[in-house]
């Protein structure tokens, strides 16, 4: 089967800042795809190139197996796209942004279907979109970005300005598309939300893809086992398997995934001379810093 | 189609606005016609020809009639007709970009040749409209003003090559405002660029007019070509209207090569 998306050595240069580079990753049909990174790590720019809003500067995109942007047309009428900065047309009143939507997609109003997403995300139809709140702004984005029963949902940071109930309504509802099998593409900051949801996650910093996860298949037995005092028991520790992810004066990291009563026998011996431990399941954000601190960067 | 739709909502009020405008200013300054007619001719040469000539007045005595009185004021409607048209042009694709909503329009099915040919055939629509209509009303008030030995068959006849004259010289404005809105990632220029390209260019016709050596200016001149006051007299002059259209044409193939290939603001 095609790929969904499908990104080959892609890099985007704007004078001589590289805000993607070389960047490749392939999404396929089904998959719930979390695109994260820091502010300014080129996610935005990646999703505008897969958009066609900007051309890259080399390599190519394909979405549904067409190259873009010469496939625009055919791909965009399978596409729903939720931007980060919500600016439709101010003037226009929410009923009549939907209509547009409809009317660009050359699809019949299914009213059932509007009005159950409009009630889901409590949308406001009679208003104007220019007097709507930002999370308000935010909640139209999503139901026109559904209405036409896209194949792709593309999301950039969807939950911001959402309040909570709205947020968890989102997700169900994406996880429910994902199950009659629409492919999601991410990009979030919050990394608990796309450890939650996401089936696979791709890091991005300064530009550059630095790494891609499949999080059915992360092992969730690493422990990461962190220790307080000032005299850390390095070598005790490295004995039993465990491996320094990092240290400073007077704490340090491990990553541990042996046995675990041998763990907590020598925390036992062990805890006489520390002032604290900690031991946790290794979750994305662990996994995410170590990544990082493996490639000499900073979150 | 939705895009067109769209685009004529969009603008539908700011259209009605400047018909309005144009209709009352065209009424109000008409209506001083039949008390000024009178005393027009003892002004004869109360001003340098030079000076008259800048104003499009050939003699003080053309303007004791209606043709010669309507040619002289309706110059200011027309640079402003030229700024209605420089505007819609230039305000179309980049407002886009500027407001963010081109973040909405292009995650769309729509192609960017589409946005354009859309766009451009709804400023055309607007436009012509504006044009239409304000040069109907215009008709109608000289109609209503025009003195009794003015007969009312020659002014429709004037007014019909006038209409054509007028309309090109908003198309070229239109045209170029689109080229320059394709270049453009912002609309906070959009204004001042439109008044600088139609006063520039009215000032070049003056001076090519005034100045034989710079006699080419006014190929450069769309308001020149288009004056009432000429058009009344000399009827559409072929080539200028050639060097319209030939604007009109590159400034359309520059704006569809440069937007089809730019990176949209996001």
């Amino acid at each position: 089967m095609l790929p969904v998306i499908e990104l080959n050595h892609i890099s985007k240069y704007f004078g001589k800042f590289a805000a993607v580079k070389d960047l490749s990753l392939t999404v396929e049909k089904g998959e719930f795809f979390g695109f994260i990174g820091p502010n300014g790590a080129g996610k935005s720019t990646t999703m505008n190139m897969i958009l066609s809003f900007i051309k890259q500067d080399g390599g190519t995109v394909k979405l549904f197996g067409q190259e873009m942007p010469a496939g625009n047309v055919a791909v965009k009428k399978r596409i729903g796209y939720v931007p980060s900065d919500v600016r439709f047309y101010p003037q226009l009143r929410v009923q009549d942004l939907i209509r547009y939507t409809m009317d660009f997609h050359q699809v019949k109003e299914n009213k059932k279907e509007v009005d159950e997403l409009c009630e889901l995300f409590q949308v406001d139809r009679k208003k104007k979109f220019g007097d709507l709140s930002l999370g308000n702004k935010k909640k139209v984005a999503i139901v026109c970005a559904m209405i036409h029963q896209p194949e792709l949902l593309i999301l950039d940071e969807p939950t911001n300005g959402l309040d909570p109930l709205m947020h968890a309504r989102l997700f169900r509802l994406m996880k429910e598309k994902q199950e009659q099998g629409v492919t999601i593409f991410l990009s979030s900051h919050n990394l608990k939300e796309v450890e939650d949801y996401c089936s696979k996650i791709a890091f991005i910093k300064n530009g550059q893809l630095i790494g891609v996860e499949d999080l059915t298949k992360m092992n969730k037995k690493v422990k990461v086992v962190t220790l307080k005092g000032r005299n850390l028991p390095v070598e005790q520790m490295e004995a039993i398997g465990a491996k320094s992810i990092t240290q400073n004066e007077d704490e340090i990291r491990f990553l541990y995934e042996k046995d675990l009563v041998q763990l907590f026998t020598t925390l036992k011996e062990l805890s006489n001379e520390l002032d604290d431990i900690t031991v946790s399941n290794r979750d994305l954000e662990e996994q995410f810093m170590s990544m990082y601190e493996n490639k000499g960067g900073e979150w | 189609m939705t895009l067109f739709r769209l685009e004529c909502k969009t603008h539908t009020k700011s259209l009605l606005i400047w018909m309005i405008v144009v209709t009352l200013l065209t009424f109000g300054m008409m209506a001083i016609f039949p008390s000024m007619k009178e005393s027009m001719g003892e002004f004869k040469n109360a001003m340098p020809q030079e000076l008259m000539e800048a104003f499009n007045i050939s003699d003080m005595a053309a303007l004791s009639t209606v043709g010669g009185y309507f040619g002289y004021i309706f110059q200011y409607i027309m640079i402003a007709t030229g700024i209605f048209a420089a505007m819609l042009g230039t305000n179309s694709l980049a407002r886009e970009e500027a407001e963010g909503t081109i973040e909405y329009l292009y995650a769309q099915p729509i192609s960017r040749t589409s946005i354009i040919v859309s766009k451009m055939l709804s400023s055309l629509l607007l436009y012509t409209l504006y044009w239409i209509i304000s040069v109907c009303v215009s008709l109608l008030i000289c109609l209503i003003f025009k003195e009794s030995s003015a007969s009312a068959s020659d002014l429709v006849t004037n007014f019909s090559l006038f209409a054509l004259a007028g309309w090109v010289m908003g198309l070229t404005f239109l045209s170029v405002g689109f080229l320059l809105s394709s270049m453009l990632s912002s609309n906070k220029s959009a204004t001042s660029l439109s008044l600088g390209l139609v006063f520039l260019t009215y000032i070049l016709g003056i001076v090519g007019k005034l100045q034989h050596d710079f006699r080419f200016l006014t190929y450069f001149s769309p308001i020149e070509a288009a004056l009432p006051s000429k058009v009344f007299q000399d009827g559409i002059e072929g080539k200028y209207m050639l060097t319209d259209w030939l604007i009109i044409l590159i400034a359309c193939c520059l704006t569809f090569w440069i937007y089809r290939r730019k990176d949209l603001k996001v």
